[in-house]
């Protein structure tokens, strides 16, 4: 592996000020480490510097009501055994579950996945369903972009040359779910992946698929098939059915395109008739 | 850098201060330290025989620069039988043979080690099972790994 230099800013400010010192194809940011070190040594990049987050004070997690805001650098594993997270964002925690290993979660967090923005990540697809919302920190202060604005293409979100992640919020705890098929179940990379959540407030549904190109996406005509308060059979199968036929997926060395639209079909009618007439779970805290 | 560069590695103090910034922690154990307990497997976070506890919490030494755990306590499989758990784990796997070649059992240990740390007995069976699927094993097929963890599992209760 290519050797670099690290370093351990002690705030925003300094951190920001790493990154404008030294040119965009040489600087890498490093959150837990899992995916960035992969790349490095496999020479697929080779920065002369390396940014660690680590002393930054973004491994919270915070609940406002009904809202969960997640620290952009929380071990993955935080997350999974916070019990609210497990019953009241419950595809949230099956989509964590689905991320390598428990030795990995420990290093691996929700802000360094979104950076690095595979489209197979299995917690883009989530992020989606639930309405998260990625905020950005940058030379000119802080924003909130909707998840759904911030992924953009493979491995290039809509993150601009100098900006970090601070936190992902997810505006309101929602029934849901996360299924997804692999040839391993653990330590491998989805060939499907898809994520449903119901609005408790609002009633209305998103569904959105990963290990689709260029990134996850959301499937809006299957969203809409559900028309009844909760949705009848035919619509849950109709709504599947259209997941399989809509979603962008292509063949590669993991599945066929033609596995892949039979599989997710199955999958989302699971996922929905797992929701469809769950109660939103556990108090608010 | 307020932070002093050092870890400790089994109750010992290792000065960071020669290691370079892009070294992985495996390879500061293994190669600097003297410490081949902890197995190089896949080297992408596959495998898991380069587990090792961190503050008492499992991590891939592969993918864990050795000074992001700056500050930290880290435990391998030569210091881990010197606690009261870890000593458990090591008997219920000689108990049940639960190693033929041994490459992939110090990371099979660190990782029971972690879990049983985290949560001692408590906890559904079939996820803390599910909980050790993040190491490989190519000899055993894992039945005396499931009940050597078991046994250890029961051990702590």
């Amino acid at each position: 592996m290519a050797p670099f230099d690290l370093v351990h800013p002690r705030s925003t400010d300094e951190a920001l000020a790493e990154l404008r010192a030294a040119s965009p194809e040489r600087v890498a940011v490093l959150a837990g480490g899992t995916d960035l070190l992969l790349d490095i040594d496999r020479a697929r990049i080779a920065p002369h510097r390396v940014v660690s987050l680590r002393y930054l004070p973004w491994k919270f997690l915070e609940w406002s009501g009904d809202s969960l805001t997640i620290g952009s650098t929380l071990p993955l594993r935080a997350l999974e055994v916070e019990p609210r997270v497990r019953q009241r964002i419950p595809g949230l925690w099956e989509a964590v579950r689905a991320v390598g290993s428990v030795a990995l979660r420990h290093r691996a967090t929700l802000g360094g996945n979104l950076v690095r923005s595979a489209p197979a990540s299995d917690l883009s697809p989530i992020l989606l369903a639930l309405d998260a919302e990625v905020e950005v920190v940058g030379p000119q202060g802080s924003r909130w972009t909707p998840v759904d604005a911030f992924l953009s293409a493979s491995r290039r979100p809509r993150l601009s040359f100098g900006e970090l992640v601070r936190a992902v919020r997810i505006p309101e705890a929602r029934p849901s779910a996360y299924h997804w098929q692999r040839v391993r179940p653990v330590n491998d990379i989805s060939q499907v992946g898809v994520a449903v959540a119901r609005s408790p407030s609002e009633g209305y549904y998103r569904i959105a698929v990963g290990d689709v190109l260029p990134r996850p996406v959301r499937i809006l005509p299957a969203e809409e098939a559900l028309r009844s308060r909760p949705p009848t059979d035919d619509e849950v199968r109709s709504a599947a059915e259209l997941v399989g036929k809509l979603s962008p997926f292509a063949t590669d060395r993991r599945g066929t395109e033609e596995y892949r639209r039979h599989i997710v079909a199955v999958l989302a009618r699971r996922a929905l008739l797992a929701i469809r007439t769950a109660a939103p779970r556990g108090p608010a805290p | 850098m307020t932070t002093a560069p050092f870890f400790t590695v089994n109750g010992t103090s290792v000065d960071l201060s020669p290691v370079p910034g892009s070294e992985r922690l495996l390879d500061t154990l293994r190669w600097r330290l003297g410490l081949k307990g902890t197995k190089e497997g896949c080297r992408t976070g596959d495998c898991g025989a380069c587990t090792v506890l961190v503050d008492r919490a499992s991590v891939l030494s592969c993918l864990t620069l050795a000074h992001e755990v700056a500050g930290s306590e880290v435990t391998t499989i030569e210091g881990l039988a010197a606690e009261d758990v870890g000593a458990r784990i090591v008997q219920s796997f000689a108990d049940e043979g639960a190693s033929q070649c041994g490459y992939c059992t110090p990371g099979f240990v660190m990782a029971l080690a972690s879990l049983l740390h985290e949560r001692g007995a408590a906890g559904d069976l079939a996820e803390f099972e599910e909980d050790l699927q993040g190491n490989l094993c190519r000899c055993t097929g894992y039945v005396s790994i499931r009940r050597a963890s078991q046994r250890a599992r029961e051990a702590v209760r």
